[in-house]
């Protein structure tokens, strides 16, 4: 059993905004804490201040039982490591050094064969037993049979930008929940998940003795798993002690009372103001007054000192927009078309102004299909085709960008690209403003969080004049808010879209529903399928 | 990397198979008792080693210190 213990945490961004402030709360023994708060709020941040990761600038984390984390972004950091090292880095710390140790020795065997070697490599395997590493290999075992159907040697040398968004992040937590860390930070654990995946996860998490963090945008895990919600908004961060359900009253009633102390704080100081210029007056003619006016003087500047109390944070403000424009009637056509390997072939017919959600279990093949439409290079066979006027629109969050990372956001919308053309600083923030990313255009793309970057991605998407939008996972990242604006838009957009999700409450916004099922088989179904079997594919 | 840790009593036997293909290798120049003896120091040696491990890290340094004799 394990707790996190944060007192009084500041923490000031690198452009010199505090981003949160006396920061203080406690996730106690078997607890499973919801954080929550919008894009951008600093969940994310604040994970890795209790991690380690970052150092605060005041205040300090308390923790016991060892920790073990998964962050936001899977995958798509580092995509040229393999499922062993995957593993190795979810590990705790101390097996992570004798896993290290043990390579260093082998590599060194490699070059020296001698007595001193030999005995080094000895000791090394001595102490990856004495951490426990070869039941750390055993649980591993049980880890990749349980997310991909195959035995850690089947697959530990496999890269792991070759599993799908949601095969990694069930590798991470299968290895998590499994292994001994007793506290864990989980950032956005259900992203990419598949809808049987999240209800694995949900059930997991249910039924866990260990001490769960969790950030999550997904109402329906929120309202199953959380048992209490820990809030990051205006800079600081509170606590509901009760579930989900009983959440956004005491939300409400929160900002109320922060309202009204506040309506107070600036009444009163209106008052001590008044009186100070009162007894300014009444103070040249008469000494006596004078002495008051002094006092007054004094306890204004104490109340003025002592600062109003905190403001109930502003309403978030996203509008996203979606133009689109008429296209030929025909929109996709494919006929026997079969990504090599993924699936059966299938004919589709997708029209002007049809909205269609792509469902199907993880490793299915269905970004694959999205990529090979946006024009991407995705081996298959069969034929397919864009009709007239139809311009692509390609959202993707797993799709790396590593010419954007080092860029400012108004440097990127300034330069524009092939099919988006470049805007003017005063349009630039005009827009960003809209996607609440006013305060962010000057930051580095790279040091967004994942909902703004997602945001951003759909901002692009608005500049760009596409007319069909093929959205991969669009939902995942966003906050409520801004996931519900995405759906205004798109219910306003003048064209045609085809969305990968396993969004369950954004999937019913669709009217046609193409399944990738568990047998290859790609059929069309009248309403939203979420529960497909795991693909069992032969690797 | 081995896989798993198995505590045989009988992990002896396998060191058997060291002495002898290393006597089958060295044969020619050693008698057995001496690279019988050699195993078993080198055995020595490795103790708290992975039983699982042992015989491959048991007969690389036997090999080892048998070259260098
Ligand atoms: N180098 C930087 N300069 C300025 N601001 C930064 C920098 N790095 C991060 N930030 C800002 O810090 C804030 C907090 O980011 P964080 O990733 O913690 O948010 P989050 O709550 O996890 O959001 P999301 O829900 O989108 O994942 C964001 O507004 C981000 O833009
Ligand atoms: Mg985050």
């Amino acid at each position: 059993m394990g707790y996190v213990d944060v007192a009084g945490v500041r923490f000031t961004l690198p452009d010199g905004r505090v981003l949160l402030d006396d920061v203080s709360f406690r996730v106690g023994e078997g607890a499973c804490a919801a954080l929550v708060g919008e894009n951008g709020a600093g969940k994310t941040t604040l994970l890795r201040i209790i991690s380690g990761d970052l150092s605060p600038d005041g205040g300090s984390v308390a923790r016991t039982g060892g920790l073990g984390v998964m962050r936001q972004f899977i995958g798509s950091v580092r995509d040229d490591i393999t499922v062993e090292r995957f593993l190795v880095d979810l590990a705790p710390p101390a097996v992570r050094d004798a896993w290290d140790a043990v390579e260093a020795a082998e590599l060194a065997m490699m070059e020296a064969d001698d007595e001193p070697t030999q005995m080094a490599y000895a000791s090394a395997l001595a102490h990856w037993g004495d951490v426990g590493g070869y039941d750390v290999e055993v649980t591993w075992d049980t880890v990749t049979v349980a997310a991909l159907g195959v035995p850690y040697d089947g697959c530990k040398y496999r890269g792991l930008d070759t599993l799908s968004g949601g095969e990694q992040k069930r590798l991470a937590l299968e290895c998590l929940l499994r292994g001994p860390d007793q506290v864990l930070l989980l950032d956005e654990p259900d992203n990419y998940l598949d809808v049987p995946g999240k209800r694995w996860l949900e059930e997991r998490l249910i039924e866990t003795r260990k001490t769960v963090l969790f950030v999550s945008h997904d109402r329906e895990l929120l309202a199953r798993v959380a048992d209490r919600v820990v809030t990051v908004e205006g800079g600081g961060v509170w606590v509901h002690g009760g579930d989900w359900a009983g959440y956004p009253a005491a939300r409400t009633a929160r900002h109320e009372r922060m309202a009204e102390l506040r309506k107070r704080w600036d009444e009163e100081h209106e008052r001590l103001v008044d009186l100070v210029r009162t007894l300014q007056q009444q103070a040249k003619n008469s000494p006596d007054m004078a002495a008051r006016y002094h006092a007054m003087q004094t306890r204004l500047a104490k109340f003025e000192a002592a600062g109003p109390p905190p403001d109930r944070p502003p309403e978030q403000q996203v509008a996203m927009r979606l133009r689109g424009g008429r296209t030929g009637i025909r929109v996709v056509v494919a006929g026997q078309l079969e990504l090599t390997g993924l699936m059966k072939p299938f004919d589709l017919d997708v029209d002007y102004g049809d909205r269609v959600a792509v469902l199907g279990a993880n490793g299915a093949g269905k970004s694959h299909f999205l990529r090979l439409l946006a024009g991407q290079d995705v081996p298959h066979t069969g034929s397919w085709r864009l009709g007239a006027r139809v311009v692509p629109g390609f959202f993707a969050q797993t799709h790396a960008h590593p010419d954007w990372l080092d860029r400012t956001l108004v440097d990127l919308l300034w330069h524009g690209e092939p099919g988006r053309p470049g805007v003017d600083r005063g349009r630039a923030m005009a827009t960003l403003r809209r996607y609440g990313l006013a305060a962010q255009g000057d930051q580095l793309f790279r040091s967004l969080s994942g909902g703004q970057q997602a945001r951003f991605q759909v901002l692009l998407l608005e500049l760009s004049g596409a007319t069909l939008l093929l959205l991969d996972e669009p939902t995942d990242n966003l906050d409520v808010l801004s996931a519900e604006s995405l759906e205004q838009a798109l219910a306003a957009y003048d064209g045609t879209v085809v969305a990968v999700t396993h969004d369950r409450w954004f999937a019913r916004t669709f009217d046609r529903f193409l399944v990738f099922g568990a047998d290859g088989r790609v059929y069309e179904a009248p309403e939203p399928v979420f529960d497909e079997a795991r693909v069992q594919r032969t690797r | 990397m081995p896989t798993a840790l198995a505590r045989s009593p009988h992990q002896d036997a396998s060191i058997d198979l060291a002495v002898s293909r290393l006597v089958a290798e060295f044969g020619h120049r050693l008698d057995q008792q001496t690279v019988v003896g050699v195993v078993r120091s080198c055995r020595q040696d490795l103790s708290g080693s992975p039983a699982d491990a042992l015989p491959e890290l048991v007969e690389r340094l036997a090999r080892y210190r048998l070259t260098q004799d």
